[in-house]
């Protein structure tokens, strides 16, 4: 009969215990505010935000892409109009808007290559590498003034005046190199490859000509 | 009796449990500045929100203005009725308070800086913060014998068409050469040389 008591007694103090657990667990549900605090905490944001570590300049970029160095992707985030237009090699589009898609996450979201954000100018780029940073994705970069500085300096760069730096002029000798690399033609490489075409003028045909060989005279003088 | 003292343990433990959770709760510090959006939200925003108001708007006296550059810049020269504060140091406590009173006045609050680029971190800062009515001037801010030059500017604004930069230069490189005609030498004809023969001595040697 004690055994009974005590068995029932015991089947009760379990229940409460489930039910205390089970509201505990409930409880753990309403907490949506820190769904929404996802992601780095404010401080770092802004202290990444505001750090100019993330931006690349355009002749580094430059240097890459011709160098091919695989270690990189670049990520366009103008519209699918602008991109179409005209974009650097081997840039994928993905448009501001479905910057956190799906298939676009994959992109942002690994740590096997570099990736470079770029837009006309910093803003979007920007835009999205905050909201990147936020999320925690490592290696994301910026083009420091976009496909607009691209055109600037690497497109159509600043031919130096006489009285800048000798290293201006470096400078400026890898830039031009570096547009005719992108498509831009100078007058002067075309001059050049025709003068070599010209100097291939006709082989000057060589006649032997078969001298005849004088017979020893004989006999006497 | 066995059975009774398993019970003991088990309540005593699920007892010590709950109290664990408990104190955890109460002790837990909430951080000072929580996002209010997640990103997905702040992206839709962001894309569809028009958040950028011109030099022309800026005339209206209704928008708190707050000037995110250095102090050094400020003292230069900043626009009327700006306030300056430090993009790295909007979330120190005195700029919490600033932004708090200023949520509660309802007023529109307007970054700038010398650039649109310059404002975007503090502005998507702020953003996620939950600040309501958050505007960024599309202004450029130069200076010209100590003077401050403000000008509007198009934020992400083509400056050239790359294609066609390229095809004119093609098409300027290619035109360059016509001009000159080339004159091909005429083939170089051999003209074989009779040599003289020499007649052989004759007479006496």
């Amino acid at each position: 009969m004690v055994n009974r008591k005590t068995a029932k007694f015991l089947s009760f103090r379990y229940t409460i215990l489930a039910i205390i657990l089970v509201v505990l667990a409930g409880g753990l549900v309403l907490l949506p505010k820190y769904e929404k605090h996802e992601g780095i905490k404010t401080e770092e944001l802004l202290s990444n935000a505001v750090s100019p570590e993330r931006y690349i300049s355009t002749d580094e970029l430059a240097n890459k892409i011709i160098s091919q160095d695989p270690s990189f992707l670049l990520i366009d985030v103008r519209s699918e109009v602008e991109f179409s237009k005209y974009s650097l090699p081997n840039a994928i589009n993905i448009p501001l808007k479905k910057l956190l898609d799906e298939d676009s996450i994959m992109y942002l979201n690994q740590n096997q290559y570099d990736v470079v954000l770029l837009s006309n100018d910093n803003f979007y780029a920007d835009q999205a590498w905050i909201i990147g940073n936020r999320l925690n994705y490592k290696n994301l970069k910026v083009l420091k003034g976009g496909i607009n500085n691209w055109y600037k300096t690497i497109i159509n760069p600043p031919i130096p005046t006489e009285n800048m730096a000798a290293k201006e002029f470096d400078l400026y000798t890898f830039r031009k190199s570096a547009s005719m690399f992108f498509g831009v033609v100078y007058p002067e490489q075309i001059k050049v490859t025709k003068k070599t075409e010209v100097k291939k003028v006709i082989p000057k045909k060589v006649i032997p000509i078969k001298k005849k060989k004088k017979m020893p005279v004989e006999g006497g003088c | 009796m066995k059975e009774l003292e398993k019970t003991k343990r088990i309540s005593i433990a699920s007892v010590l449990f709950i109290l664990v959770i408990l104190i955890g709760l109460l002790t837990y510090k909430r951080p000072m500045h929580m996002y209010t959006i997640n990103s997905k939200t702040t992206l839709e925003n962001i894309t569809s929100d028009n958040y950028l108001i011109s030099l022309k708007d800026l005339e209206n006296k209704e928008y708190a203005l707050i000037d995110t550059r250095n102090e050094f810049e400020f003292q230069k020269g900043h626009l009327d009725n700006a306030i300056n504060i430090y993009a790295p140091e909007i979330l120190n406590e005195e700029n919490t308070l600033i932004f708090n009173k200023l949520q509660e006045e309802n007023k529109t609050i307007v970054l700038y800086s010398t650039n649109p680029n310059n404002v975007v971190a503090p502005f998507m800062v702020l953003y996620q913060l939950g600040v309501k009515n958050l505007k960024i001037a599309t202004i450029n801010n130069s200076y010209n014998q100590n003077k401050l030059i403000t000008d509007n500017i198009d934020v992400e604004k083509s400056v050239a068409d790359i294609n066609a930069f390229i095809n004119e230069s093609i098409k300027k490189a290619a035109q360059q050469p016509k001009p000159k005609p080339i004159i091909k030498a005429p083939p170089k004809k051999v003209i074989p040389i009779k040599k003289k023969k020499k007649m052989p001595v004759e007479g006496g040697c």
